[in-house]
Formats: C-alpha cells, sequence, structure tokens
C-alpha cells in the first residue's frame, strides 16, 4: 500500500507541520480524557451506590399541590356578582384546612399499595400516639409541685412530633405535620424488628442497657422506657407503669417495662419543653400491642367536649408512619408509577429521603460533571476551529505537491486518501498519548476538582445556614434529626477510577471526528484543484 | 497509422481570449526526436499540456494508435503512456531521486518483475546518476542532475511517448549534449520523443522539426 508508505514519509519528512497539528490534537486528547473520565466517574459513583443502596421510601400528602389547587380560582362556584378582579385576591375563608391535611392513609391502604412492590422488597410501619401520666407517674422533665407546668403539658397543642418512623428516614412523607394531642409520653409502637432497627441499629446511639427488647408480636403490653424516665421515676425492668388517655383519665391502660434504654443523643436537648417532646419521655413497644391499646379505646367509646360545645371521640388515634424498602432503584422507580395504579390518589407522592439525601451527596461531583461536559464541548470545538485553520494554511503550501502527483497521473481521491491518511496518524499518535497523559491525571485532577467544588459547595451552604438557621443541603428528615447542625450531608469526595473502557471509546469517537473535520477541508481544496493550473502558477 | 496525431488542434484559455494554439496537424512516430520550436509565448507549453492530457484542446482531436486520447482516462493516460518532464522538473522535495521514481512507478499502478527499487536505480544510472546521488533529497541535487531525475521518472513506467518542456533551458552546454544524447538513446530503443524547445541546437538535434506559426 504505497498511499500509506506516503503517508508515513511525508509526515516523517514534514516535522514542523505535523508536530503543531499534534500538539493540539494532544491538548485537545488529554482536555476530553480528563473532562470524560470526570463524566465516568461521576457516572460510575452513582450507579455503584445506587445498586447497593437499599432504598426506604414514604407515601405522602402533596401538600404544594393542593395549595395550588386551592389557589385556582373555581369558576363553577365562583360568585357572580363579584368584582372581576376579586378573584385575583386569596380569600382565607377558602383556606381548606382539611384538605391541606389530607385525607389520611390507613394501614391497609398502605399494605395494599404494597403490591406494586417487587420480588425482594418490603416494608415495615410505626404507630405513635400519646399518653398521660397517672397517679406517681411523672414524665421526665416535670417538677412534682409545679402544677402550672403539668397544667400546660395538659393543654391540647399542635406542634410536630417526633418521627416515630425512625430517626434516619426523618420525617414521614418529608415534612408532614400532625396533629396531635399533647400527652406526656410519646408511644410509639413497631411492626417488627426492621422497623425499630432503623432507630436503634444504625447511628448506636439508642442502647438497651437493662432488661430486653419487647416482644417482636407479643400481645402483651410489654415496652421499654428511657433510662432517665426509670431514675426519675424509680422504676425497673419487670414494673408497670398506668398511663391514661390524654382526653379521658379514666382510659387507663398498663404496660409492663420489659428493658431500658439509653439514648445517648437525647438528653441534653434544652429546647423540648414540652414534656411529650423530650426523647426521654418516649415509651417504645411493638404494633400489635399499640393498635390492641388504639381498639381497646375506640370500643371504650369515651367523648369529649371541645371549645365549641360539640362532642367529639376521645378514642386514640395512632398516627401512621409507613415505609417501603426497596432493594433497588428499579424497583423503587416501577413502585412509584404502579402505586397510583392501585388506587392512591394523586394528591399523594412517593418519596425517599434517602435517595434525596444520596443526590445531595452527590451535587459536587455532578456540577464537576457538567462543568466537566462544557469544557469538553468547548475544547472540543475551538481545538477543531484551530485544527481546519491549520490544516487550510498546510494545504496552500502543499497545493504543489497536490499538482505534481496529479500531474504525473495519480488520482485525486488517491491524494485526498493519502493526505487523510496522514491526518490520522498524526491525530492517533497524539490521542492516545493524550489519552495516557488524561488517564494517568484525571484522578488526582478530578479528586482535586471536586475537593474545590465541595468547599464551594459547602461554603454556599453555610450562608444560606447563617441567614435562614438550616443547610439546604439537607432534607427536612435530616434538619429534624440532627438539631445540633453536624454536617448531614457527606458529599463523595473522591473517585478510584475514571478512565475506562467507555471513555476510551468515546475518545477514539473524538479522534474519528477531529480527522473528518480537518481532512474535510483538505479534500475540499484538493478536490478543487487543476493540476495545470497549480503547476503554471508555478512557473 | 502513426503513434500520435494531432487534427485540427486549436487552444484558447478562456472563452474572450485569444486563441493560443490555432489548427495544428502534428504527426509523431515511434523511434524519432522531435522538436516543437518557437518563440516564448508560442504556446510550446500550452501544446505540451494539451500532449499530456494535463490540459484538453478547445477543438480538434488528438489519436493515440488511431483511439481518440478524449476516450481515455486522463490519470491513466499520464501514469501509462505518456512521460513528462516538466520545465521546472516539478520533483516532489520532500523525497530523494529514487523515492521520486518509485512513487511514479507506484502511481502508474503497472507490475513490475524486478523490484521497482532496482528498476529505479538502474534507470537512475542511465541517466548517468551514482546510487549515492539517487539517495540524496532532490533539493540537494544540481539543476542538471534534476533534469536528468525528472527524465528517469518520465521512464520508470515505460511508456511509449516522452515529452520534454524546455530540457536544455538552464543547462551548461556540456550538460545538453549529455542530455541529447540521453533522448538519442531513448529514441534507439523506439521511444517517440518530442521535445519542445526554443533552442536551436537541440532543434538540429531532432529528426523532425514543427515550428509553431506566430501570432
Ligand atoms: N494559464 C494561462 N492562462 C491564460 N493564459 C495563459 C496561461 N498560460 C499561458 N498563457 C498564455 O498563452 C500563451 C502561450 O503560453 P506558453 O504555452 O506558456 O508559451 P511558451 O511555453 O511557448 O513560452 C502566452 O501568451 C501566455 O500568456
Ligand atoms: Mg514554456
Amino acid at each position: 500500500m504505497f498511499l500509506f508508505q506516503n503517508a508515513l514519509k511525508s509526515i516523517t519528512r514534514n516535522k514542523l507541520r505535523n508536530i503543531l497539528i499534534g500538539i493540539i490534537v494532544l491538548v485537545i486528547a488529554v482536555s476530553a480524557c480528563t473532562a470524560l473520565s470526570i463524566r465516568q466517574a461521576a457516572q460510575t459513583a452513582k450507579e455503584d451506590t445506587l445498586s447497593q443502596m437499599t432504598i426506604t421510601a414514604q407515601i405522602s400528602f402533596d401538600r404544594t399541590q393542593a395549595m395550588e389547587q386551592m389557589a385556582q380560582p373555581d369558576m363553577e362556584n365562583g360568585k357572580p356578582d363579584q368584582a372581576p378582579d376579586a378573584d385575583t385576591s386569596f380569600d382565607r375563608r377558602n383556606f381548606d384546612f382539611d384538605i391541606l391535611q389530607g385525607s389520611s392513609l390507613t394501614l391497609e391502604d398502605y399494605i395494599q399499595y404494597a403490591q406494586a412492590q417487587s420480588d425482594g422488597d418490603s416494608y415495615y410501619y410505626s404507630g405513635a400516639f400519646s399518653l398521660d401520666a397517672t397517679g406517681d407517674l411523672l414524665p421526665y422533665g416535670t417538677e412534682e409541685d409545679d402544677e402550672e407546668s403539668d397544667e400546660s403539658s395538659e393543654t391540647s397543642q399542635d406542634f410536630s412530633m417526633q418521627p416515630p418512623g425512625g430517626m434516619e428516614n426523618g420525617f414521614p412523607g418529608g415534612g408532614e405535620r400532625f396533629q396531635v394531642n399533647t400527652g406526656d409520653f410519646a408511644i410509639t409502637g413497631y411492626s417488627s424488628y426492621d422497623a425499630m432497627l432503623s432507630m436503634f441499629g444504625e447511628d448506636g446511639s439508642y442502647m438497651i442497657t437493662d432488661g430486653e427488647m419487647f416482644d417482636e408480636t407479643s400481645e402483651e403490653l410489654t415496652c421499654i422506657i428511657s433510662n432517665e424516665l426509670a431514675l426519675y421515676n424509680n422504676l425497673s425492668v419487670g414494673d408497670t407503669l398506668t398511663l391514661c388517655n390524654p382526653q379521658c383519665e379514666d382510659e387507663t391502660y398498663t404496660l409492663t417495662i420489659s428493658g431500658i434504654y439509653t439514648n445517648s443523643a437525647s438528653s441534653s436537648e434544652e429546647q423540648n419543653r414540652f414534656s411529650m417532646n423530650d426523647p426521654a419521655n418516649n415509651i417504645y413497644m411493638n404494633y400489635t400491642a399499640l393498635s390492641d391499646i388504639a381498639d381497646a379505646s375506640s370500643e371504650a367509646d369515651n367523648t369529649t367536649t371541645d371549645s365549641s360545645g360539640e362532642e367529639q371521640s376521645a378514642a386514640l388515634n395512632i398516627t401512621l408512619a409507613f415505609t417501603y424498602t426497596f432493594t433497588n432503584i428499579e424497583h423503587y422507580e416501577q413502585f412509584e408509577e404502579q402505586v397510583y395504579e392501585l388506587g392512591l390518589s394523586e394528591d399523594y407522592t412517593v418519596s425517599s429521603s434517602d435517595l434525596t439525601a444520596f443526590e445531595n451527596s452527590l451535587t459536587p461531583l455532578e456540577t464537576l460533571s457538567t462543568t466537566a461536559l462544557w469544557f469538553f464541548l468547548i475544547v472540543l470545538i475551538v481545538g477543531g476551529i484551530i485544527l481546519v485553520t491549520l490544516n487550510i494554511f498546510n494545504l496552500r503550501e502543499r497545493k504543489y505537491e497536490v499538482g505534481v502527483l496529479t500531474a504525473i497521473g495519480m488520482k485525486k481521491s488517491r491524494v485526498a486518501v493519502q493526505f487523510v491518511i496522514e491526518l490520522f496518524l498524526v491525530t492517533f499518535v497524539s490521542m492516545m498519548i493524550g489519552t495516557a497523559i488524561g488517564a494517568a491525571v484525571s484522578v488526582p485532577v478530578t479528586n482535586t476538582l471536586l475537593s474545590g467544588q465541595i468547599e464551594k459547595n459547602e461554603q454556599s451552604n453555610a450562608s444560606v445556614s447563617e441567614n435562614f438557621g438550616f443547610d439546604p443541603g439537607q432534607s427536612a428528615g435530616e434538619r429534624m434529626a440532627r438539631p445540633d447542625g453536624s454536617p448531614a450531608v457527606s458529599y463523595v469526595n473522591s473517585v478510584s477510577s475514571a478512565t475506562n473502557l467507555t471513555v476510551i471509546l468515546q475518545l477514539v469517537g473524538v479522534g474519528i471526528l477531529l480527522t473528518i473535520v480537518s481532512s474535510l477541508a483538505a479534500l475540499i481544496s484538493i478536490m478543487r484543484y487543476e493540476p495545470l493550473k497549480i503547476l503554471s502558477s508555478r512557473s | 497509422m502513426s503513434l500520435l496525431k494531432l487534427e485540427h488542434i486549436c487552444y484558447q484559455y478562456g472563452r474572450n481570449a485569444r486563441p493560443v494554439l490555432n489548427d495544428l496537424n502534428y504527426q509523431f512516430d515511434s523511434g524519432n526526436i522531435y522538436a516543437i520550436v518557437g518563440k516564448s509565448g508560442a504556446g510550446k507549453t500550452t501544446l505540451l499540456s494539451i500532449l499530456s492530457s494535463l490540459a484538453s484542446p478547445t477543438g480538434g482531436h488528438i489519436y493515440l494508435n488511431d483511439q481518440d486520447v478524449s476516450q481515455i482516462d486522463k490519470y491513466r493516460f499520464r501514469s501509462r503512456y505518456v512521460g513528462v518532464v516538466f520545465q521546472n522538473f516539478n520533483l516532489l522535495s520532500h523525497l530523494t531521486a529514487l523515492e521520486n521514481v518509485v512513487l511514479s512507478m507506484n502511481i502508474s499502478g503497472k507490475h513490475f518483475d524486478t523490484p521497482k527499487k532496482e528498476l529505479a536505480l538502474e534507470l537512475l544510472q542511465k541517466v548517468s546518476l551514482s546510487p549515492d546521488e539517487a539517495n540524496r533529497r532532490v533539493l540537494k541535487l544540481s539543476g542538471g542532475q534534476q533534469q536528468r531525475v525528472a527524465i528517469a521518472r518520465a521512464l520508470s513506467y515505460d511508456p511509449d511517448i516522452i515529452l520534454a518542456d524546455e530540457p536544455t533551458g538552464n543547462l551548461d552546454e556540456e550538460t545538453q549534449d549529455e542530455i541529447i544524447r540521453i533522448f538519442r538513446l531513448l529514441a534507439d530503443e523506439g521511444k517517440c520523443v518530442i521535445l519542445v524547445t526554443h533552442s536551436p541546437i537541440v532543434a538540429q538535434a531532432a529528426d523532425y522539426v514543427y515550428e509553431l506559426p506566430r501570432h
């Protein structure tokens, strides 16, 4: 193949010209390899973690959507005599708290929706209500003689309740607030050890220090209480607690203490002024027992009279926290889609706080990945333009060569092929060297850029945090869970491998693209050359 | 039957330009040296371009063994049937003398029984270039030596017709004689040698002389 030999000779005998092209291609290759490697690293980091991650999700009422619907002027019910501009103003009387609250889903609903889960997936749930102390029993943090403080704890208040679903998962439904009647104690019942693990197992701040865990399935009313509460009331394992419905003192329940736990994270929290909100007053049991209490309460059929004089049921109401777990992201996404086919209203959304947290942890890497993409495109375009320009100049210099070759009978198309081979060889050698350099530097470069990006993110988070008092990098649940303000997001801060086969294939594509773009100019001008004109203009 | 026959050949650069060649009727046969003479600007190089298919006549026909040349692919015609020694040689400066000759063999696509390099060296020896000179880049050769390389290249694919434009143009008398001797040798071997020249010495050495009319 003499064209190839010709091309090689032409390259080696015109070093300056080819070194110039080579350097430009090299710069493009190193930049492209680094940029593509960063993108690949981001992709890999995401996929690897996602494939191993167990995802937990909650169904929650979409309050934003409900608000929007409410803000839409209702044409059918609109008063015809209203001034035209009146419907632009928001009428507070229309504000329907029931809509915003959402009709809460029942346990049966949640279990029904679990049919949208796939093999290997599961769910757990917990329920909660509050009960009051009876007799000598005192909730932790209240003083015996202080009648007023006792009074205040009796009053009915709306405030956000500790997430019964476990600290790790944050608030069920990503920040939905429950209206609960304040009681002295928060009683939480778990469906299974899985549900408890999410609180007890993972962060290690909870520990059974005396006795044992309550039985997972037993219908006996056994529970575990905090070390603080035990000390405060001189209670020990085997003792009983008699608690009553906050709405109705006569309705009492007796729980047996099976174990005492300590929570290293809770006791310092000064801001929990209401006794029920003090984690020391959290009492844990299994869900079966909890729901038995609720059933007994509704059978007792006690009533209270509210401020407007109407009679209301005083039955204990379980606030449910239902968590679906998925073995992988596909299962989660499938669930997200199919759950609506099982009858879930569009007013509800499926969300996963650990997925959100994971996505947050990827923010710097993904920002970097986007930057890398732009950098890559700009390098490619600018590099391409330089290459084309350089080739046009080179071709002017080689006009005479084209003239000679065609004058002695070489077809223009073969001249063109030879020139393309030359460009291809130079481009590929440079691409190979550039890829090798890029592969060597891409991991350290990615990690350096990444730590810079993380610093930037943390700085901007810190300034938002200063201004608004929370860290935008955290989900609502995490903000709740970590009131001490420790950084909740641990960003993905390093990649181990970056340049892989995919990147190399992409670079081969880049090489071919560059060759085509730069030879295009060559081909067009060669085809337009007339040997006679070239040769006669020379002489 | 003539090897090469021109019938009513006309040529003009551009539609409204003055015709450079007007109704030429020449015949060329094997084994002879032909000299086409004329003053500077008479159209000698133009005629040579037409004879080598670098340009197509604007009027008339050229026949090669009674076949209309316009029917033959011009690249094939140039790389097989005619060997051209250009006025300014048109050698590739980044190649050696030998490589220029071999390249021309490669372009012709002809099959050779002997290795091309060997054949090329023989050809270069025939035009009095040593193997050392043959392996030099052409820019490092003198004008006379470059002229010989150009001749060797024109001979490389063994064409029937050799065309040369002012082959003795800038050469000293001794070298001129040497070049003319080479052309005589080729004619004796049966080639048809067509020299385009304004030099009376070259014209004298030719078997036939065609004079381009003055405009
Ligand atoms: N490429 C061209 N375009 C236009 N006119 C040309 C071109 N080449 C040559 N001519 C004209 O054609 C005439 C013949 O030129 P040429 O064949 O080079 O003459 P010679 O070789 O006999 O000196 C001259 O008048 C010249 O000006
Ligand atoms: Mg001339």
